[in-house]
């Protein structure tokens, strides 16, 4: 079945595949990270166990007594470490900043890029997608903000209801709120990541109004699809930890493997999201094209067409049953 | 007819004390006294809801074994502890929280009081005016936890007074093991407790943030009128339930042998009730829980009924007829984990994970006080280690003894923690700064006290059975319960026992232990071994063939002196046992043999909970990086983690 007769998150999944090489990129950048981040610890802990026999306990099951041993020592810290995991997790984060532009050129293309063109166009964007993440800050502000009032009414009700669950569940319903709330924020900021990546848009306050409208006119499919995909990124999560839960104490290689497993799901998730987007927008845009053609020609009608598009939709609304 | 009225109303009157005394508040096989009872409480309380308030008369029968003329009675009125000036609320303001409450949002409608609007003593008249708030531990002038009556006469040795006190308690929303929230109740120290004449002198201290209570041996007759949709739990058992046909209802208890009354009321409560067959006789265990609640309900009843298996194969009998056990509701967590006698608070939730024994921690904990405060009353505003060191010490025993000794707070997703890790942490937090003969009151902070009441007495009495034996501790500890029950003994009488039954002179461990702050610190500096023919040229090395020297180094790094175990592996399979002292600061073992050292370990089995350094215990001559790759692993994965999510905002 060719991309353009399948729905969005079968075809950016197909995306994503064809493209498989940008998330083997990511996941090894992410793992670089996570090495490094680790990197202080890992030589620290070397330093009090190798000579030791204390490690048989963390080896032969996890000893959480030991292991708060590491911690609690001065000699050793741990906690002290844990600073450079979260320089290497922003840089991390700086670095998908970087190169969201050369990804989303790449989606949009649908193509590899050479590693000139990736990062040439991952440089051009960078400014912009910076002053998206920064806007970004307000909404995703004012979505805490809302949890917060929902989490403190779910405390309110909570702590007069005789049951623990009312209380409980209800924060959870808070939690949901919070990130579904959360997810089409995000929703809004790809869509307007990826039309600044197709429009070669500038003007980012512009982009964020235009990709607002473009959002909520559709907001029931796209969220449906930022859903699906989130939801497979939580499941594979759950199941990944049950599983790990179940491995022998001893088997690290595996544990390793399936750890990994569990990011690179995650990581491949986001990617998902992002193609299917882009898949989405670009076929929306294809759209927009001729509806350009079609309000040039009623601008020199003297009386509309009966059939265009509401006026205040404006140029580049999607139709609702794209 | 008036004659007929008159004989029901003489038999009814009559039979009605056999009726309460058929309901006996000890199992089966025991019979009272079992204590020498000093005070006799009869209250009559009303309990009014919507105020959170209790109207009561108290009668107090006095009886004076003391052996001298007494003069001057001080009492207890431990809810005037949550007034902004108290002394409780001074202390744990300076240590920023109480328990699980923050006093930052604390009102005025949170405030709780005791007032006596009259206090009587017969045959001497009204004394009220005569009351006299005191404060013998700080001064205070606002803390009006104790206040003390000069009588006309004294009472002579051997003879009873009698005190009749009107009082008023008003409950806080709950803190500090009393109060409400919501329709829940938890009526701990609410009414006037007279202090206890101990070692010639009385001993009635200010409730203090850091410390619990203390309190003579006697009967408690309890009458509380409430609502009658209300289900009501409370120390002793329960003799009579009257409907007053206005609504409420009123409940007598009983209870003998008990130096303290606590009760507990709801109208949401659920009543699960099941027996113990104990070495005296069944005892009948009576849960108050909730509805949400009801995953725990079995948890909570196999814990108790374990738990008291346990110090009955252990430390001695269960004598009561009843254990009441409450499960506070969600938000009254300050009501949860506490004790009273024959009557203790849990804490649970809707869920807990199978696999984290939180239920156990606190109910075993609790139980535990049963007899470590319940039953052997030792001063706890003095020598709090002396119930919850103790009771810690045994909570480790039997909670090891249900789930493992690796794995006896937590077993959950691969993880383990110990409950004498969980001791030995708590110690470690704080080991150097209050020594556990300091009264308890006088502890730097509320972390210190808890450092060192529970943690460290916890890990001093484990490490303990490395030198007497774990068998000779469990006898040692028998022979105190059934030594000290129903007395007051002192941190004197419980070293003396253990010295005893054990047949050591332990003065040396006492002196560091129990009146030093000395930390326990040995570590293997050194093990390897070299050729003895270092110096030939044609030296070519063979397993086996090779005669090496080996060299070990065991070193004092603490000021704790305490002997060493040490074990000694050879490449070729020896394995060599050292013992060394422990007092100078280091220690040599040199061989002569075919092998190479391969590990030396000090305390293999790690019993010496008191070492701070389990770490440098060991030393391998070889690498071992599995453990190292271990938390590598999970170190890179949390950091990778940590990375995408943070990117997802990227």
């Amino acid at each position: 079945m060719a991309d353009d007769q399948k729905g969005p998150v079968a075809a950016g999944f197909s995306l994503l595949w064809r493209r498989q090489g940008v998330l083997w990129w990511v996941f090894v950048v992410n793992l670089l990270c996570g090495a490094l981040g680790a990197g202080p610890a890992t030589i620290r802990t070397a330093h009090a166990l190798s000579h030791s026999l204390a490690g048989q306990k963390l080896t032969n099951g996890f000893d959480l007594g030991m292991f708060i041993e590491l911690l609690r020592l001065p000699k050793v810290d741990l906690w002290r470490y844990t600073t450079s995991s979260y320089i290497f997790a922003f840089l991390f984060f700086l670095f998908m900043i970087l190169v969201t532009g050369g990804i989303l050129e790449s989606y949009r293309q649908d193509r590899r890029l050479t590693t000139g063109d990736f990062f040439a166009a991952s440089g051009a964007f960078f400014w912009r997608f910076v002053r998206l993440m920064l806007l970004s800050i307000i909404p995703f502000a004012i979505v805490g903000m809302i949890y917060q009032g929902l989490s403190k009414l779910a405390d309110h009700i909570g702590d007069r209801a005789i049951a623990d669950q009312v209380g409980i569940f209800l924060g959870w319903g808070a939690m949901l709120i919070f990130l579904l709330l959360a997810l089409w924020v995000r929703l809004w900021f790809d869509i307007a990541q990826v039309r600044a990546v197709v429009q070669n848009e500038r003007g980012m306050w512009r982009n964020l109004w235009k990709s607002w409208r473009i959002t909520w006119h559709d907001s029931r499919h796209l969220f449906r699809i930022y859903f699906c995909i989130s939801l497979v990124a939580w499941v594979t999560l759950v199941i990944g930890l049950v599983l790990w839960t179940h491995l022998p104490p001893t088997s690290l290689p595996l544990s390793f493997v399936l750890l990994e497993l569990i990011v690179l799901a995650q990581l491949m998730t986001r990617l998902w999201q992002l193609a299917s987007a882009t898949t989405w927008y670009q076929r929306h845009a294809e759209v927009f094209a001729v509806e350009t053609v079609v309000v040039e020609v009623v601008e020199t009608t003297p009386s509309p067409a009966p059939d265009l598009p509401a006026a205040d939709l404006g140029p580049e609304l999607p139709p609702a049953d794209a | 007819m008036k004659r007929l009225f008159v004989a029901w109303f003489s038999a009814v009157v009559l039979l009605l004390p056999i009726a309460a005394a058929a309901k006996s508040p000890f199992a089966p096989e025991v019979k009272g006294p079992l204590s020498q009872r000093v005070v006799a409480y009869q209250i009559d309380a009303k309990y009014d809801p919507p105020t959170h308030t209790v109207t009561a008369t108290e009668t107090l029968t006095y009886h004076n074994l003391t052996g001298q003329a007494l003069d001057t009675f001080p009492f207890h009125l431990y809810l005037n502890a949550f007034q902004p000036k108290a002394t409780w609320i001074h202390e744990a303001h300076r240590d920023g929280n109480f328990r699980t409450s923050s006093l930052a949002n604390w009102k005025p409608e949170d405030y709780g009081a005791n007032d006596v609007s009259s206090f009587e003593v017969v045959g001497m008249g009204d004394l009220t005016k005569q009351m006299k708030f005191v404060s013998p531990d700080d001064g205070n002038p606002d803390d009006k936890t104790v206040f003390q009556v000069k009588l006309p006469r004294p009472v002579a040795p051997g003879q009873d007074v009698v005190f009749k006190i009107k009082f008023k308690a008003t409950f806080p929303e709950v803190i500090a093991r009393t109060g409400y929230k919501r329709t829940f109740l938890l009526a701990g120290q609410w009414f006037p407790k007279v202090g206890v004449f101990w070692h010639g002198q009385w001993n009635c201290h200010q409730f203090h943030a850091l410390t619990e209570f203390f309190a003579d041996f006697g009967t408690f007759d309890v009458k509380v009128t409430l609502p009658k949709d209300y289900i009501i739990g409370a120390t002793g058992v329960q003799i009579s339930d009257q409907d007053n046909g206005n609504g409420t209802k009123t409940v007598a208890f009983h209870a003998e042998d008990v130096h303290d009354f606590a009760w507990t009321a709801d109208p949401n409560f659920k009543v699960i009730n099941d027996t113990f067959d104990g070495s005296v006789g069944q005892v009948k265990i009576r849960l108050l829980s909730y509805d949400s609640h009801e995953r725990q309900w079995q948890p909570y009843i196999t814990c108790v009924r374990d738990s008291m298996k346990r110090f009955d194969d252990w430390y001695g009998p269960y004598p009561y007829a009843q254990i009441t056990v409450v499960d506070p509701p969600h938000g009254a967590g300050e009501a949860g984990g506490m004790e009273y006698p024959t009557f203790i608070t849990g804490d649970s939730g809707w869920y807990i994970p199978k696999g984290v024994h939180l239920i156990d921690l606190v109910t075993e904990h609790e139980f535990g006080h049963q007899y470590w405060y319940g039953m052997v009353a030792t001063n706890e505003f003095e020598n709090a280690w002396m119930d919850e060191g103790i009771n810690s010490y045994t909570e480790v025993k039997v909670l090891d003894s249900f789930y493992g000794a690796d794995a006896s707070i937590l077993n959950w997703m691969g993880a383990q923690l110990g409950e004498r890790e969980y001791q030995r942490f708590s110690y470690l937090s704080d080991p150097d700064i209050d020594p556990l003969y300091r009264h308890s009151y006088q502890d730097m902070s509320m972390g210190e006290y808890g450092a060192i009441s529970y943690g460290k007495t916890a890990t001093m009495l484990i490490t303990l059975e490395k030198i007497v034996g774990e068998q000779t501790m469990r006898n040692a500890m028998h022979t105190y319960f059934m030594r000290y029950r129903f007395t007051h003994p002192t941190q004197e009488d419980f070293m003396k026992t253990i010295n005893e039954v054990s047949g050591q002179d332990l003065s040396w461990y006492w002196n560091q232990a129990m009146f030093g702050t000395q930390v326990l610190d040995y570590e293997v500096l050194r093990a390897d071994s070299n050729p003895v023919n270092w110096f030939d040229e044609n030296l070519k090395e063979k397993k086996g063939e090779t005669e090496y020297e080996t060299q070990v180094i065991l070193h004092r790094k603490g000021d704790f002196v305490f002997p060493v175990e040490a074990v000694v592996k050879f490449d070729n399979g020896d394995t060599t046992y050292e013992r060394w002292d422990g007092k100078d600061r280091w220690v040599r073992y040199v061989y002569r043999k075919k092998a190479q050292v391969e590990s030396v370990q000090i305390d293999p089995d790690y019993q010496v909970t008191l070492d701070s350094d389990y770490l440098n215990n060991s030393r391998t001559t070889e690498s071992h990086h599995a453990a190292v790759h271990k938390i590598a692993t999970y170190w890179i994965f949390v950091t990778q983690f940590l990375a995408q999510m943070l990117s997802w905002l990227a």
